[in-house]
């Protein structure tokens, strides 16, 4: 008897001691308090520290709300919050992005806010972009924080030196200003090539301009007449172009550069031209190589008919489907994306804002923004585009067409054969085969 | 009534008897109660997942849409040898494992002879030899990435300045140049491991052997060959089956230095099978695992089988002959 008492008390003990190793359970009443599980995505140090700063100031006003915040590394956020989505526990608000929506809300994983939205003067204050990611097809499922749209950062000293005016306005300015830059013997590129993690991405960019005049804005990987942008010819002349700048205007080894890559050379001063977001204004205000006059940022260049298609990439906040507070939660993502904390949130992480209002601002009318509010004013020549970031299969997309541009860039596909390929890849997943 | 100590009646101590006998159900029981934890926490970390990743194999799993997760047999296996990208993995995945290991032993070894030598100052110069099997191979991964660097790399940098080549060589943009980086880290990542074994098997051998065989007039080489190697070959031979497999595993130092680029060429089966898991495709991720685990277990069996003792010989008649 004594034995069964002790088997079974270990037993108990084990099994105990095994369902507390399986974690915190979603957010939890401690003394009427309610506790909320918020994670976030593309973590960085700095950001994580002003979320913090947001997500205190939200506890000071509202009591009873207390916000745990998790930060995964970047490269893995998305996963583990994928996990957690799935196990249906740990998680209330979550940062959605363009390309986990879809998968999240097929998955019935994140819930539909726009019962909750409706009424809500926040909703007012976005503008017409933040707006229309706020309420695709009808519902609600992410509220967004900020823009994430491409500009043409360029050495205003190496431009003025090749006996260039200004900076490039269109692609074929561009190679022609990067060729002329271009000095390999002193170390010196034309232009930050993206050829590692992202360089489908950009690669897509010059195609779009190139089309754009046949090109479906709602679905901007797709022509008018219903074919996808990798069959038109134009398409073609884009990427030898495209093969022309990496080839004579940019480093050998930019095949294998990424993110940190290709801002690193241009923050050193090695090349001349970076094709990036608005996040990257702040590491190059840091720069001890480049000093504040010798660079700028001028709009994306433009297609050979004048018009250049910017697929404004965005994320935001979402509220998890298991969550069990979900109008805490609610309240939370409100707060995070109106008012003070949506513009601090802008300004401290260099993302194209969502509120009207900071068109008056004068942080975003000067210097290096300036190009920002440009493209805004010029809606007819920057043509705001909906890439379809949100399938199923965008992470497949974008491993393949990374690995294809380097398949272009070192020699083993030619430009119509790497379009061949993407365009019967995305026919046949459109035919969903 | 008290009993008088002196008229107890001796205890004798129980005869002896089979080791089956006195393993009773109670006593079963007793050591089922303190083995249960360890056999709960191993069946919760390691079986369910084990078992749960091998039953995804043959499933129609797709974290992005999972609307549909039905048994698809061995459709994951048979789309994976029809993909040229799976095979060309399975090929960078021999070279990855072969160059890597093969440096790795060689001068794992050299450093254990030197490092068992009596000097100045040891104790440190192991502690400095040993540190890189401290460090994550994600982050070694991104240390070398910057290191390979084209441009801003100290490998170039330094190779110009040794007057070793005269323009950069682009290590991680060519596909040629980018295996050999890889293998590089990994060389310098895993040497440590062998040496640590190798140096902990070499304190294990007499020093008598090597002064029977000084006496006899053998040299170093037949030293080694004679007396050293004989001495350690079963650590030897654990520790390369050790490393075959890690190595094979590892994906982490590739997916720092080259996320499996340029166009493919570092990817290799392991590498390849977190961009799929990425991806969300779990059926075909859990496909790979489960060929992986397959071809490491045979080749684990083939190679205990050949490097097996077939004739016992003494390492001194071996030296004496």
């Amino acid at each position: 008897m004594r034995y069964r008492q002790m088997f079974a008390s270990i037993a108990a003990a084990a099994v105990v001691a095994a369902v507390a190793a399986c974690g915190p359970g979603p957010a939890d009443k401690a003394n009427g308090e309610v506790k909320l599980q918020m994670v976030e995505s593309l973590t960085n140090p700095t950001r994580t520290a002003l979320l913090k700063k947001l997500i205190a100031d939200f506890e000071a006003k509202n009591s009873g709300i207390k916000v745990q915040l998790i930060s995964p590394p970047t490269n893995q956020a998305d996963q583990k919050i994928q996990q957690m989505l799935q196990s249906g526990k740990g998680v209330d608000v979550l940062e959605v992005r363009d390309t986990t929506v879809g998968p999240f809300s097929t998955n019935k994983w994140i819930y539909d806010m726009a019962p909750e939205l409706k009424g809500w003067d926040g909703l007012s204050a976005l503008t017409e972009n933040a707006l229309k990611v706020t309420q695709q097809g009808g519902k609600s499922y992410m509220v967004p924080y900020g823009f994430y749209g491409l500009s043409l950062f360029y050495r205003k000293d190496l431009v003025q030196q090749a006996g260039f005016s200004g900076p490039p306005k269109s692609w074929a300015e561009l190679v022609e200003q990067a060729k002329k830059i271009n000095d390999p013997a002193k170390n010196r590129y034309g232009y930050s090539f993206r050829g590692g993690l992202g360089a489908g991405g950009n690669a897509v960019a010059i195609i779009s301009g190139y089309v754009i005049d046949e090109l479906n804005h709602d679905n901007a990987f797709k022509l008018t007449d219903g074919k996808t942008i990798f069959s038109s010819p134009k398409a073609v002349d884009a990427l030898n172009l495209y093969l022309d700048l990496f080839k004579n205007a940019s480093p050998k080894s930019s095949v294998s550069w990424g993110y940190p890559e290709m801002v690193q050379g241009f923050t050193s001063g090695t090349t001349g031209f970076l094709l990036q977001d608005p996040e990257v204004i702040a590491t190059v205000k840091e720069s001890k190589t480049i000093k504040e006059d010798q660079w700028g940022t001028a709009p994306l260049p433009v297609g050979p008919t004048g018009k250049a298609a910017q697929p404004l990439a965005n994320a935001g906040w979402g509220v998890a489907q298991g969550s069990e507070h979900k109008a805490e939660a609610v309240k939370l993502v409100k707060f995070l994306t109106s008012g003070d904390a949506a513009m601090t949130f802008s300004k401290e992480n260099s993302l194209v804002p969502i509120l009207k209002s900071a068109a008056d601002d004068p942080y975003f009318k000067d210097g290096p923004w300036a190009s920002y509010v440009a493209m805004n004013s010029s809606p007819d020549t920057y043509i705001v585009v909906t890439q379809p970031r949100g399938v199923p299969w965008s992470t497949e997309w974008g491993n393949k067409s990374d690995a294809d541009v380097q398949k272009l860039i070192t020699g083993k596909a030619q430009p119509a054969e790497i379009l061949k390929g993407w365009d019967d890849y995305w026919t046949q997943k459109w035919a969903g085969k | 009534m008290a009993v008088l100590q002196t008229e107890r009646p001796v205890r004798r101590p129980p005869a002896r008897t089979s080791h089956r006998r006195q393993f009773t159900g109670r006593t079963a029981l007793v050591l089922l109660a303190f083995m249960l934890p360890a056999i709960v926490f191993v069946a919760l970390f390691t079986y369910y997942p084990l078992l749960n990743g091998i039953q995804m194999a043959f499933r129609n799993y797709n974290l992005n849409d999972l609307s549909d997760t039905s048994w698809v047999g061995l459709k994951n296996f048979r789309t994976l040898l029809h993909d040229d990208m799976f095979r060309g993995t399975v090929k960078n995945s021999v070279v990855w494992v072969v160059g890597s290991l093969v440096p790795q032993f060689l001068i794992g070894f050299a450093m254990a002879l030197w490092l068992r030598r009596k000097f100045r100052f040891r104790g440190t110069y192991q502690a400095l030899v040993f540190f890189p099997w401290a460090v994550s191979g994600f982050l070694i991964g991104i240390l070398f990435r910057w290191m390979f660097n084209g441009e801003f790399g100290v490998v170039n940098d330094l190779l110009m300045k040794a007057h070793l080549i005269d323009t950069p060589v682009p290590w991680l943009a060519d596909a040629k140049y980018a295996m050999v980086a890889v293998i590089v880290a990994n060389v310098w990542y895993g040497v440590t491991f062998f040496a640590i074994m190798i140096l902990a098997a070499l304190q294990s051998v007499p020093d008598e052997l090597y002064e029977a065989a000084a006496i006899d007039g053998a040299g170093k080489v037949r030293t080694l060959f004679g007396i050293t190697i004989p001495s350690i070959r079963t650590t030897l031979a654990l520790t390369v089956l050790l490393r075959v497999i890690w190595i094979f595993n590892s994906p982490e130092l590739i997916f720092g230095m080259t996320g499996g680029g340029p166009a493919n060429a570092t990817h290799t089966v392991t590498s390849y099978m977190i961009q799929v898991t990425q991806e969300g495709d779990y059926g075909r991720a859990s496909a790979m695992g489960v060929m992986v685990v397959f071809v490491l277990i045979l080749f684990a069996i083939f190679y205990l089988l050949a490097i097996r003792p077939r004739t016992p010989r003494t390492t001194a008649r071996k030296v004496a002959g």
